[in-house]
């Protein structure tokens, strides 16, 4: 019995996803690379963009004539909007939602059509031996407490030493170009027991580089009214366990939203070894008023204050950012503010992207009224300073010794790829794939637009010693 | 920090109050929904994919909730709540937004209010909810019976901006209102409505030397 997910979209994607494999594992299926071998067919679906949503379409119809040969079992999952959602109902065996997943086996079993997994007995994962009720709503769930059941499942990682823990799941920031609150809906944070069971483990296992999931990550404890810590509390938790364990690890969060970035979580990043000196913190447009048709809630002079304290504070942090070329309206002054902003902060990374309506976010009901070949000559302007900055910075690494962690093969022969604490890539010659999953260090001798390469020092002590 | 207990549910409406042709007040149960002034809900019909975001009219210490809507020709909630009778029901989630008051802006510091069309609703509830509140409320409007219930405003705080008749105090826009009475830059300023008014308001604000972190915007859409 095999199954075959298809994951699509952002990291909580595919953090999901790896709960999803352990609910579909326990059940005893094994994961297969080729669609045509399974018997379940998923899709955890994203609708930031409608190309996505498309792809959902298109595979689906497949699956859909392949069932005339064989029997097989599809289902959906992930960010979906309720119009997509009563579309999918028709085409899908099963719809529902991510907190819905340990109903997973009971859905299954209750579904009706023979399958290997109809005739498993009740797997072992928690509201499984529930009764099932068939996810007809064309609203997202939004009850914290069906969240919490699927937290609760102890994910199939898919890496031996990166992981993805989700801390808190849905949004009430209401940007208008993002359609987050429609599909997840509102904020709900994870038990900080939780969170931090689930990390000791990872470390104790040797992860070495875990990243803290959520839609607005720094909003943390707020939808429980200080019966849950602040997020700045439960980083200084992991840093004090960080320092106890004795273990080498980073821990990174992602993302936060400026308006909630407080003073003590830069503080609490100051003060551990193990929190990354890494700040992702998305600005979308260097123009307050375009800020404010985007509903950010937060002005430049607000991110400012930020930034520079994290300069302060953390002199050795990356910074990177998420912006939005031609938005609704974007005047040219407006977006020369936006590379006012870029000469100004001179981000490590920034990811651009040409506005496009989101469906089902506010925006989509105005007129997309910046040309194309605008929005292209922007992404194309900040994307030339982006590479201008790092190419200054990254030769200022030159000559320097950093610690990375290997990640895995190098695209280039005979190389390895490696992240600094501050995510910069670092290549480095050698095929000794036991490397990876390790800490090492490595002397820089020369720099790309976005990336390093150097040489394994422990390479160099090596033959120095020989 | 706003920090409010979220709710999703299915409230009956308890009533509609009708202002002009197509702007009406839809009142509906608390069932004792905390939230802060300034804030909105997520109101549609249960059962239904489509909702709306609206800002809270009603104040904090009444025992219902309140929202101002303006019906839109092509639109569709709007066209669904003004049918509405007492008894029937709607689907509310919420509430949300930080366009609220922080404690010092509450006891004694200098408001400015500048709203457009239903962008008044929540400077009525800020008002209802904090009696003592020192401010102004500039409204903008095409016409003059546009002043959505401008009897519960204090005479002396009130200022009707009308553009298309003369019924208001001033003949014109909010910013044209602006530009000739230059704004106070030590205050606080709290805009809401259209993103046009929002726009040349906050350039003018900004000419006049007030500080960036002085002036709030809720956009409606």
């Amino acid at each position: 019995m095999k199954y075959h997910l298809v994951t699509l979209g952002c990291q909580m994607n595919k953090s999901d996803s790896e709960r999803t494999s352990t609910v579909i594992e326990r059940m005893g299926y094994r994961w297969t690379d080729a669609e045509e071998e399974a018997d379940i067919l998923g899709i955890l679906a994203c609708s930031v963009r409608q190309k996505s949503i498309d792809k959902v379409y298109t595979r689906i119809s497949k699956w859909n004539h392949r069932k005339k040969d064989r029997n097989l079992l599809t289902f959906v999952s992930g960010c979906i909007l309720p119009a997509d959602r009563e579309k999918f109902l028709k085409l899908f065996d099963l719809v529902f939602t991510v907190d819905e997943l340990p109903d997973l086996p009971s859905m299954i079993r209750q579904y009706g059509i023979v399958t290997p997994a109809s005739l498993q007995s009740p797997a072992g994962v928690p509201g499984a031996e529930k009764g099932f009720e068939p996810a007809t709503g064309l609203e997202p769930k939004k009850n914290p407490a069906e969240i919490r059941r699927f937290w609760k499942i102890n994910p199939h990682y898919s890496s031996a030493f990166e992981a993805f823990i989700p801390i808190q799941n849905g949004c009430d920031k209401f940007c208008t170009f993002c359609a987050v609150p429609y599909t997840r809906g509102r904020e709900v944070s994870r038990p900080s027991g939780e969170i931090l069971a689930e990390l000791r483990d990872l470390v104790e296992k040797g992860y070495k580089s875990i990243t803290l999931l959520g839609q607005n990550v720094n909003s943390y404890g707020h939808d429980k009214l200080g019966d849950e810590i602040p997020f700045h509390q439960l980083l200084e938790k992991i840093g004090e366990f960080g320092k106890r364990s004795g273990k080498d690890f980073w821990v990174y969060f992602t993302s936060p939203h400026p308006r909630d970035m407080s003073e003590e979580v830069i503080d609490v990043i100051a003060r551990y070894d193990c929190l990354a000196k890494q700040i992702h913190l998305p600005v979308q447009s260097g123009d307050d008023k375009v800020l404010i048709r985007m509903n950010r809630n937060h002005n430049i002079d607000r991110y400012r204050e930020i930034v520079r304290s994290v300069r302060k504070k953390l002199p050795a942090a990356t910074l990177f950012t998420d912006i939005i070329v031609g938005f609704t309206g974007e005047t040219d002054e407006q977006f020369e503010n936006t590379c006012r902003l870029m000469e100004e902060f001179r981000f490590n990374m920034a990811y651009i992207a040409m506005y496009s309506p989101r469906p089902g976010a506010t925006s989509s009901r105005w007129k997309d009224d910046i040309p194309l070949e605008t929005k292209k000559q922007r992404l194309q302007i900040l994307t030339d300073e982006l590479i201008r900055h790092n190419r200054v910075y990254n030769r200022s690494l030159v000559g320097k010794n950093l610690r990375v962690l290997v990640v895995g093969e190098d695209r280039k022969k005979g190389y390895l790829k490696a992240l600094t604490e501050g995510r910069l890539i670092v290549r480095f010659p050698s095929d000794d794939r036991s490397l990876v999953g390790q800490f090492t260090e490595v002397r820089i001798n020369s720099a790309a637009d976005f990336s390093l390469e150097g040489e394994n020092l422990a390479i160099i002590e090596e033959l120095n010693e020989s | 920090m706003t920090s409010v207990k979220t709710k999703s549910n299915i409230f009956s409406v308890l009533g509609t109050r009708h202002l002009t042709n197509s702007t009406y007040i839809v009142r509906i149960e608390r069932n004792g929904m905390e939230f802060e002034a300034g804030q909105y809900i997520s109101l549609g019909l249960p059962g239904t994919t489509d909702k709306r975001e609206y800002s809270i009219y009603s104040g904090m210490h009444e025992d219902y909730l309140e929202v101002l809507v303006k019906e839109i020709d092509d639109g569709v909630v709007s066209k669904q709540l003004k049918l509405l009778q007492p008894g029937a029901k709607t689907a509310m989630d919420g509430p949300f937004g930080f366009f609220t008051l922080e404690t010092e802006q509450r006891s004694g510091g200098r408001l400015v209010f500048i709203a457009s069309g239903t962008g008044i609703a929540p400077f009525h509830s800020f008002i209802k909810s904090y009696p003592s509140l020192d401010y102004r409320l500039i409204h903008g409007v095409k016409y003059g019976d546009e002043a959505y219930e401008s009897q519960n405003y204090d005479p002396a705080r009130y200022m009707l901006c009308s553009s298309r008749d003369s019924r208001g105090n001033y003949r014109g826009r909010v910013s044209g209102y602006l530009g000739e009475n230059p704004p106070d830059p030590d205050a606080d300023y709290y805009l809401c409505g259209n993103s046009n008014m929002i726009h040349d308001v906050y350039d003018i604000l900004k000419e006049n030397g007030v500080d960036g972190g002085r002036i709030h915007a809720e956009v409606y859409f």
